[in-house]
């Protein structure tokens, strides 16, 4: 690799999400690091570009029984069922967290039906700490989740549906990568009105104890994530970014297996805007802070100044 | 008194292994020597995995790259010993070989680096009204009770050790002395040389006989009592181990009104309360079907039985 003809100190990370302004494009993914006070504990939120936080749906949600997870080759399987406080507790207790915080906060939103998604992206469009909503369509957990995002017509009527109410926040549409063709549900996603997509979900997995000859997890069936699932991830993107979001202006945020520098460049290089870290945090939250300053290193020694110039330029 | 609150929480260090030993057929002794954890409590774990961040050298500059090893995911293992030496601090766990993490552990040799996050966790409340305490452990149950020990030998209290294993060989206990624990169960005997040293007498089953009573461990407990009776309200139990036999144990608790904190065992990734896999079911008068889930890494791994919804799920 050349010299560096650039300081890393003059490098520049900052990326634009839609018109939301990130000092730099390393995320945390939905579900691997709380609410936000439970990750401050052990790495500092204000050096994230943004925090992701777990689902929250209209109800409290007990999720699944234990086993939740299991460790596979290259990763592991998760069902936690979707386990939150419900909308109203996440409003009254978790909310407070995140008021007069310089890095952004998105929530994850998930429901049983079109009505469960307007009933808390509404509510949560006015609390003005919140910069954006992601819709979490392609859970593979719970079983009336899968419809959503694996048909693009299904995908862009919810889109629609929820756009009108979702005036303030940014407007976040994670997409399963269970479907034949993710651009086809991504292109829903856009035409429904989406500002930003987040690529990928968890591949739908299962491992079996030949022991017992019972599925490793309590629901059977589960979200694969790590390392495992980070080519299909990066397939995805791309996919994608060429077919879809590049023309459209829709920025990508990118995620899965995503464990230190050269993995988020692969993602930037497909076309993502950002990415997120989300397992690799149960092995260390600190990673998206190593991860933000080799991202420096790294593009001060190409002898560029941003990592906006990476963004995209697979050859 | 309920069990009591996480109040420390863990930083990630590396560790290097000092010391590796077989205690007996399947149960290994790993000592790790940290530099800077300084604290811990009789309960709290330790959440361990390969050291995988490793500084890469890219032109002039060093880069953090994750190497990929199985384990990806830390193990949670329980405090068998903390104390401090000439340089720092060490700290034991006991395991048994049964999958991906452990087959790492058994080949870890002295010098090689472990990446270690703790303490964490909650700890064994020690109540300081209550004159006896029984810990009663089963199989790989016994790590932190070893610690326990220890501290309720401090705290001045009169300790019985009740052990439990499969047969013999799979006692992770030094029972190299004179005394030998009593079949009938009714006499605790100071048949562990490093239970000794806190004065701790023990009681031993095992299921095939081949050591101390013939049974389970729950059955010499009850033989014990039977025997050497002291006033419920006068006794505190701990106990660790498979879930079938704390089940056990805390309903003979519950039974005699006897306080009772169980440790329990879930398989967590995180250890930090944010990835919601290591629930245990708790009573819960306000919610609808009077039970929620509770998470064992941060509200855990000590709960009172009574807190435990112990029929929901099996």
């Amino acid at each position: 690799m050349a010299k560096p003809s650039t300081e890393n100190t003059q490098v520049d990370l900052s990326v634009d999400l839609a018109g939301l302004k990130l000092a730099n494009p390393v995320m945390t993914a939905s579900g691997t690091s709380g609410y936000g006070p439970e990750f401050a504990e052990h790495a500092d939120i204000s050096e994230l570009g943004a925090f992701v936080t777990k689902a929250v749906s209209p109800e409290p949600r007990k999720g699944n029984p234990p086993e939740r997870t299991v460790e596979t080759k290259g990763g592991m399987l998760n069902a936690i069922g979707l386990a939150n406080v419900g909308l109203e507790r996440f409003v009254s207790e978790k909310v407070s967290f995140w008021k007069n915080r310089s890095t952004p906060v998105i929530v994850n939103v998930v429901g049983h039906s079109v009505e469960d998604f307007q009933t808390v992206c509404s509510r949560l469009d006015d609390v003005e700490c919140i910069a954006g909503l992601e819709l979490n369509v392609s859970c593979p957990n719970v079983a009336d989740g899968l419809e959503f995002g694996t048909d693009p017509n299904r995908l862009k009527g919810l889109v629609e549906s929820v756009r009108p109410l979702v005036k303030r926040a940014k407007l976040i549409v994670k997409l399963s990568p269970n479907v034949t063709d993710i651009a086809e549900t991504a292109r829903g996603a856009v035409d429904g009105g989406a500002d930003v997509l987040s690529i990928i979900n968890t591949v739908q997995g299962m491992a079996i104890n030949v022991d017992t000859w019972k599925p490793m997890l309590a629901n059977r069936t589960g979200g694969l994530s790590g390392p495992a699932i980070k080519p299909i991830a990066v397939c995805m993107v791309q996919r994608v970014y060429r077919a879809v979001a590049r023309d459209a202006n829709v920025p990508i945020i990118g995620m899965g297996g995503i464990c230190d520098w050269r993995d988020a460049v692969e993602f930037f290089l497909a076309g993502a805007t950002a990415i997120a870290v989300g397992t690799a945090l149960f092995v260390d939250p600190k990673i998206p802070m190593k991860i933000c300053d080799d991202l420096k290193t790294y593009v001060a020694n190409r002898g560029l100044t941003s990592i906006r110039e990476v963004i995209g330029q697979l050859k | 008194m309920t069990a009591s609150q996480s109040q420390t929480n863990g930083a990630y260090r590396t560790a290097m292994v000092s010391s590796h030993v077989r205690l007996c057929r399947e149960h290994y002794r790993l000592t790790l020597q940290l530099r800077d954890m300084d604290h811990s409590k009789p309960g709290q774990f330790v959440h361990i995995s390969p050291a995988l961040l490793e500084k890469e050298q890219i032109g002039d500059c060093r880069l953090t790259t994750m190497d990929y090893r199985q384990p990806f995911l830390r193990r949670a293992f329980s405090i068998a010993d903390h104390r401090q030496v000439s340089d720092g601090w060490e700290c034991d766990v006991l395991y048994r070989v049964v999958g991906t993490g452990t087959r790492w552990m058994e080949k870890l040799g002295k010098g090689d680096a472990v990446s270690v996050l703790g303490p964490l966790g909650n700890h064994f409340p020690i109540d300081t009204k209550k004159k006896n305490a029984w810990m009663v452990a089963g199989g790989v149950g016994l790590p932190p009770m070893m610690y326990l020990a220890k501290s309720l030998a401090k705290a001045d209290r009169d300790v019985i050790g009740f052990f439990g294993a499969q047969s013999a060989d799979l006692l992770a206990l030094a029972l190299d002395g004179d005394d030998k624990p009593d079949t009938l169960a009714q006499h605790a005997v100071l048949a562990d040389k490093n239970f000794a040293q806190s004065n701790v007498a023990i009681v031993v089953s095992t299921d095939d006989g081949s050591c101390g009573f013939p049974g389970h461990i729950g059955s010499a407990l009850q033989a014990y009592h039977q025997n050497n009776p002291v006033a419920n309200d006068e006794l505190v139990v701990y106990t660790c181990g498979p879930e079938v036999m704390m089940r056990f144990v805390a309903g003979f608790c519950r039974e005699r009104g006897i306080d009772c904190y169980v440790c329990m065992e879930r398989s967590m990734a995180c250890g930090i309360g944010t990835c919601q896999s290591c629930v245990v079911p708790i009573h819960d008068q306000d919610d609808e079907q009077g039970w929620r889930y509770q998470l064992c890494c941060t509200e855990g791994p000590v709960f009172s039985e009574k807190d435990i919804s112990w029929d929901f799920p099996s």
